[in-house]
């Protein structure tokens, strides 16, 4: 058994036992998009870093796959953790604006700007679905391609592959491409603000097709950030 | 080739050897580079043509050849050293060989080939006297030049495999990797973990699994890098030495050699050391009957760079995808299918075999604390030695880049060296001293890495660098973890912005976040390295990136789209010098015309006394060539074309009455502002303190060089109906700036210029016969009188400096006159041109002397005291600072001496401004923004020499331009400051027919009177070009506009009408 302390909480877990899963076990927020239980941890997505150590050795490492560590202390929500959360979601946020999954993160994490050039992509390539195809569904049809910028998922060659089942796990996972947002025109990444089922949203111009549960709103949000802007600039 | 079955057959093996090779010395030996470098720089041809020759002529017992791996001079490649005298001859041509043989077997050194240092005209007889190599260490690569990597005769007789027999006497492990603790060496791959305790752990390692794993990592992807190649190319079984080593004291018996497809001439030579070895019993199954097995096999890669990366490498052995994974567990644990790995870098296998032969303690006595042994790095770049150098670690960067590596190559300065290859970062030129070791390199924002050092100098745009840098890593990044995949992505993306003009401030912010998230959030070592280009340059080269965001300049003249044309870029008024250039080479001179008096109102002017930075960027020149003489082609010309051609349109004011403006000074600067604002619908009043307009146009630049009637038919071109000029009107006497507002002007120019020469502050400086240059040639272009006589010294060794001498040179009194400069001619700030004209009319220049003090007797001066200097470390401004040599005082006789060391305005000329409220700096000059060149008095400006200080004709008019547009601005209430757009060719000018082979076709000289004639008048010096040499040099513009243009845009208004001229 190893005990550690998160977020200045002592616990004693097994050997073995990941960073994420002691966090979670003392409920803890920690975001993660390629994380899934029954999948071996992969650490692409690196949301769900925390930060181990102290002082000058303190640094960021991916709780989903480090293993606890004798007497480690480690910190979930730290000013630093914060930071990188809200810059990784800003990226995610500038590729792959669409995603519910990616919207509704970001919107808990209060990202109110999204500041790169705005990309349309539906893939993340967190690998979800290339460990669940190998993993759980004993197939391996489909694998990553190519490197850096180039990389992506798809069947070898791009044939049509002959162990594929169609089982649909693949797309059961995907943190990007299911609950894809209607939102037809996105002119910035940021959410427009899909209609709330709750006002005031709903009653808002061009909006009315538009199906969302955003908690919160982030239309919204920015809304009155900018009201209160302006009422501090007239004072 | 007979197996050895015990250690003590080595041993007599090697004795064997040995006791050969006695017999056939003393024979010299021709040692060739053949390395890849040297092979691509043709030592195989130089090879063959050895081999034919000592054939021919049957000199095979006088004189041995021996083909080595790289020996470091690459930049001399192809060479061969001769031994035993090791003399160096460089760059050899095919005809020379014949030549090197026969010194070789004549003993004696031919002195026209033998390595000589290019400026100081020094021959080195001996290899290890060469700068290259005296500051270097070469305890590795050392072994590159003993020995021919493909006979294993070579490494054995040079002590080879010496420290495995010591191992294998004494089997025990412990002790091997306590020397290796001991010797305190660090991994050469970059990261610098001790290697003793990587190799304690990995002994340690059990993990139930019965096989380990030794890895020789020879995956080196950073551009510019080949130390490790150049190991496994010129010594591989040092390598292999060191793997057994290695394996043997964690407990491997699996070795794997991972090398890059890339390095076939490596990987042939692994091949053939392995195959080698294995004949020898010194690899395989129970090696040299110890009983002890080891056996290596070499895994390419495909060129990854991210398989340098251990998890990655170890995935790619597997035969996997090469992406790394998150450590822990750490390669020592779980690596090669899940067999503890301990991975090495080349460079760190190579000291292995030097740290147990000779002891760790010997090893250890090199380099400085927490930093042993020494250290392989490829110094490539802006520097003259390119090459492999190995220094002590601890050295200071200075000593490898000025000492080893000869400095800069051309006349650019050194800015910045990057070392660590693309996860690597630059450190500047100011932090030069410090010394190269691992940790300090990382306080600095930098890495060690492998070993690469990229010098940089100030024709590289940091910017850039940083984006090719990002580039490559967004290819390379394997992809897996988000941050960097998408994080260089977008570093690249603000980057590129930024070097095309389109990035703001808050970008440049983002950027710094983001690769301050990248690095921290990233999986390998590749990713968290990936932000260091950005940082480091951030770190140290901020304004340029602000430069580059704000002003929408690229000072390196790198970034395309924000130079255009270079010429336009350079050239402070923007002159469209492509488009004249152009138009000349189709016989359009009045377009010509056109396209320079748009620019700049002193046409004629400048192109006399023009100190042409459009030359200096000439991408014509940059190439290798000579730069098109644009100067010489703007003073065809304007000879040829009359200023009234060009009549600018004239707008009128419609905010109201037009506004009266005071310009105080009837310069450069002054003129030039007088003339914008007066085609803006400004009344100007131009106040002249003289008696004549022009400000130093026409009190200081002597005539020879600036014809009289040139300036007066220039000005009275741009005098009309809006302005009035008022000479014999100083301010602080006639006019004072209150004055002037009271009088209703709007606003307040101040160009006065600076006509003040600073004085020496010397004993006797008010004797009768010394003069401060600008009172001196004042006198005699406003007042015609001789001032100089007999014996003339001037110093001083700038521009003013030269005008004064050649100007004295030219008095009737005058005997002879010297220029007295403290530092070379190579430091004068003075243009080139003028100083070799100066020195073509008779002038002596004798440097290296500053002056003590001034002797005079009854009043008048006799001559001048000065010590003689040496140079010492560059200071502030770059150059080398003179140190006086005590007791070299010498008395210079002379009958006039001329002080020339820098103006100023004066404290006179500048009380009046300071009573009136501006604020004057200690230079004497008015501070000015350099933005918006307002003083702090709201309305009152200043342009010129007033703020900058002494400075150039075409600075001055740039200045006056500019205040033209801020004044006008200021007077109609817009905000002063805005924003900049890159100044790109947008005309379009049909290319005329190409220019002939350049080597037929140089740079015209631009004709100059003979000097024996010119030197006793004060006719003007430089003739104009004729239509054939205008036309020719026209052509062999290289129109880097037209990539900015399409044929299809509309072009000059009517040009059918206006190409009669030609």
């Amino acid at each position: 058994m190893i005990t550690l302390t998160i977020n200045g909480l002592e616990l004693t877990v097994e050997e073995g036992t990941t960073l994420l899963e002691a966090a979670r076990f003392l409920g803890f927020p920690v975001p993660t998009l390629c994380h899934m239980e029954g999948l071996t941890p992969y650490g692409a997505c690196r949301l769900c870093v925390v930060e181990i150590g102290e002082g000058v050795g303190a640094k960021l490492v991916t709780s989903c796959t480090h293993p606890v560590q004798e007497g480690l202390k480690v910190r979930t929500a730290s000013a630093r953790v914060v930071k990188a959360r809200k810059m990784i979601l800003e990226l995610l946020l500038a590729s792959c604006p669409q995603s519910k999954v990616i919207q509704d993160l970001a919107s808990a994490h209060e990202v109110r700007q999204q500041r790169f050039r705005q990309e349309y992509e539906d893939c993340i390539l967190c690998g979800l679905c290339v460990r669940m195809c190998e993993e759980q569904m004993m197939a391996k049809a489909i694998g990553f391609r190519g490197r850096g910028e180039n990389r992506s998922i798809g069947t070898p060659f791009d044939i049509k592959s002959e162990v594929c089942r169609q089982c649909g796990g693949c797309i059961y996972v995907c943190p990007a491409c299911s609950l894809r947002c209607t939102y037809n025109e996105p002119e910035k990444a940021i959410c427009g603000g899909c209609a709330n089922l709750s006002p005031p949203c709903t009653e808002k111009d061009g909006f009315d097709d538009m199906m969302c549960y955003m908690e919160p709103c982030v239309a919204c949000e920015i809304d009155k950030n900018k009201q209160s802007e302006k009422t501090e600039a007239t004072t | 080739m007979r197996k050895l079955s015990s250690v003590e057959e080595l041993k007599d093996f090697r004795q064997r050897i040995l006791e050969e090779r006695k017999l056939q010395y003393p024979r010299p030996t021709l040692v060739v580079c053949a390395g890849t470098g040297g092979q691509a720089s043709g030592s195989n041809d130089v090879v063959r043509v050895i081999k034919r020759y000592i054939i021919d002529r049957g000199l095979q017992a006088k004189i041995g050849l021996r083909v080595t791996g790289c020996q470091g001079f690459c930049e001399m490649d192809p060479f061969i050293v001769v031994e035993p005298g090791r003399h160096l001859y460089p760059k050899l041509k095919m005809e020379d060989i014949p030549r090197v043989i026969e010194a070789a077997v004549g003993g004696f050194v031919d002195e026209s080939l033998i390595y000589q240092e290019p400026q100081i005209d020094r021959r080195y007889h001996n290899q290890e006297d060469i700068p290259f190599f005296k500051k270097q260490q070469r305890t590795i690569l050392g072994y590159n030049q003993k020995l021919d990597p493909i006979r294993v005769f070579n490494y054995i007789e040079e002590g080879g495999y010496a420290a495995a027999e010591k191992i294998l006497i004494h089997p025990d492990p412990q002790w091997i990797i306590g020397e290796v603790i001991k010797s305190e060496l660090r991994g050469r791959g970059g990261a610098g973990f001790p290697t003793g305790k990587k190799w304690e752990l990995a002994r340690s390692s059990g993990n139930g699994s019965d096989q380990k794993y030794i890895v020789c990592n020879a995956d080196e992807g950073d551009p510019g890098a080949y130390m490790d190649r150049s190991l496994l190319e010129g010594n591989p079984h040092a390598i292999i030495e060191g793997m057994l080593i290695a394996g043997f004291a964690i407990g491997a018996t699996r070795g794997i050699i991972y090398v890059r497809s890339e390095y076939p001439l490596a990987i042939k030579h692994t091949i053939i050391a392995l195959r080698q070895a294995r004949d020898l019993g010194l690899l395989g199954k129970d090696i040299l009957g110890t009983g002890i097995d080891f056996d290596i096999e070499i895994v390419r890669g495909a060129g990854a760079f991210v398989c340098g990366e251990e998890t990655a490498l170890i995935k790619s052995v597997e035969g996997r995808m090469g992406e790394p994974r998150q450590r822990p567990p750490y390669p020592i644990e779980k690596g090669i299918h899940g067999h503890p790995t301990c991975i090495n870098n080349v460079e760190t296998l190579a000291n292995i075999s030097v740290i147990i032969d000779r002891g760790a303690e010997a090893y250890a006595r090199v380099g400085v604390e927490g930093n042993r042994g020494t250290k392989i790095f490829s110094l490539v770049g802006k520097i003259k030695n390119t090459g492999l150098v190995e220094v002590p670690l601890g050295i200071k960067i200075s000593e490898v880049v000025y000492d080893i590596g000869g400095g800069a190559p051309g006349k650019a300065k050194i800015k910045a060296v990057q070392t660590g290859g693309p996860s690597g970062g630059c450190i500047p030129a100011r932090l030069f001293d410090l010394p190269i070791d691992y940790d300090s390199l990382v306080q600095a924002g930098s890495i060690m890495g492998s070993g690469g050092m990229i010098v940089m100098d100030e024709d590289t745009c940091m910017v850039d660098v940083a984006r090719y840098f990002m580039a490559f890593l967004k290819e390379e990044s394997c992809g897996k973890c988000f941050t960097c995949r998408k994080g260089t992505q977008r570093m690249y993306e603000i980057l590129d912005d930024i070097s095309r003009g389109r990035a703001t401030m808050k970008d440049l912010d983002l950027l710094e976040e983001l690769a301050h998230v990248v690095k921290d959030t990233t999986m390998c070592g590749l990713g968290q390295s990936a932000s260091n280009p950005v940082l480091s340059t951030l770190r140290y080269f901020r304004e340029e990136y602000e430069r580059h965001i704000k002003d929408k300049k690229c000072d390196a003249f790198v970034c395309k789209e924000l130079v255009g044309a270079p010429c336009q870029a350079a050239c402070p008024l923007g002159t469209e010098a492509w488009r004249y250039v152009a138009y000349i080479g189709r016989g359009e001179y009045e377009e010509a015309y056109h396209a320079i008096r748009e620019a700049n109102p002193f046409p004629s002017v400048c192109a006399r006394v023009c100190h042409h930075p459009c030359e200096e960027k000439c991408r014509a020149g940059a190439t290798g060539g000579n730069p098109v003489a644009i100067r010489a082609l703007k003073r065809f010309v304007t000879d040829r074309i009359e200023p009234s051609v060009y009549r600018p349109e004239k707008e009128v004011w419609n905010h109201g009455e037009p506004p009266r403006v005071a310009i105080i000074g009837s310069g450069p600067a002054g003129l030039t502002a007088a003339h914008y604002l007066s085609i803006k619908g400004c009344q100007v009043t131009v106040f002249e303190a003289e008696n004549r307009p022009g400000g130093m146009l026409s009190c200081v630049i002597p005539s020879y060089r600036l014809p009289r009637e040139v300036i007066e038919k220039e000005i009275a071109s741009l005098i009309d109906e809006n302005i009035t000029l008022k000479c014999g009107t100083a301010l602080g006497q006639e006019i004072s700036v209150d004055g002037l507002f009271e009088d209703g002007f709007g606003a307040v120019l101040l160009a006065i210029g600076a006509h003040k020469s600073k004085p020496l502050r010397l004993e006797n400086e008010n004797l009768e016969g010394v003069y401060p240059s600008i009172e001196f040639l004042k006198a005699f272009n406003v007042r015609n009188e001789h001032l100089g006589k007999g014996h003339v010294g001037v110093i001083g060794g700038g521009n003013s400096a030269i005008d004064a001498a050649r100007m004295a040179l030219r008095h009737q009194d005058v005997d002879s006159v010297t220029i007295l400069y403290r530092r070379t001619r190579d430091e004068m700030p003075a243009f080139p041109e003028e100083i070799e004209a100066a020195v073509q009319e008779g002038i002596r220049i004798q440097t290296l002397v500053s002056p003590l003090r001034i002797v005079g007797e009854d009043g008048r001066v006799t001559g001048v005291e000065c010590i003689h200097n040496e140079l010492g470390e560059a200071d502030d401004s770059g150059r080398r600072r003179p140190i006086p040599l005590p007791e070299t005082e010498q008395v210079i006789a002379l009958d006039t001496l001329i002080v020339a060391i820098g103006e100023d305005s004066g404290v006179d000329a500048l009380t009046p401004a300071r009573s009136s409220g501006i604020e004057i700096t200690g230079w004497n000059t008015v501070r000015a923004n350099p933005e918006t060149l307002l003083t702090n008095r709201p309305g009152v400006f200043a342009a010129g020499d007033v703020w900058r200080g002494p400075n150039t004709v075409v600075e001055a008019i740039a200045d006056g331009k500019k205040a033209a547009s801020v004044i006008e601005r200021f007077l109609k209430k817009e905000p002063l400051v805005q924003p900049r757009t890159p100044q790109l060719p947008r005309i379009h000018v049909e290319p005329g027919e190409a220019a002939g082979e350049e080597g037929q076709n140089g740079r015209v000289e631009t004709p100059r009177a003979p000097a024996d004639w010119r030197r006793r008048n004060f006719s003007e010096v430089e003739v104009a070009l004729s239509v054939d040499e205008a036309r020719r040099e026209a052509s062999r513009c290289l129109r880097c506009d037209l990539e900015f243009t399409t044929p299809g845009e509309k072009s000059e208004a009517e040009p059918e009408t206006r190409r009669q001229t030609a």
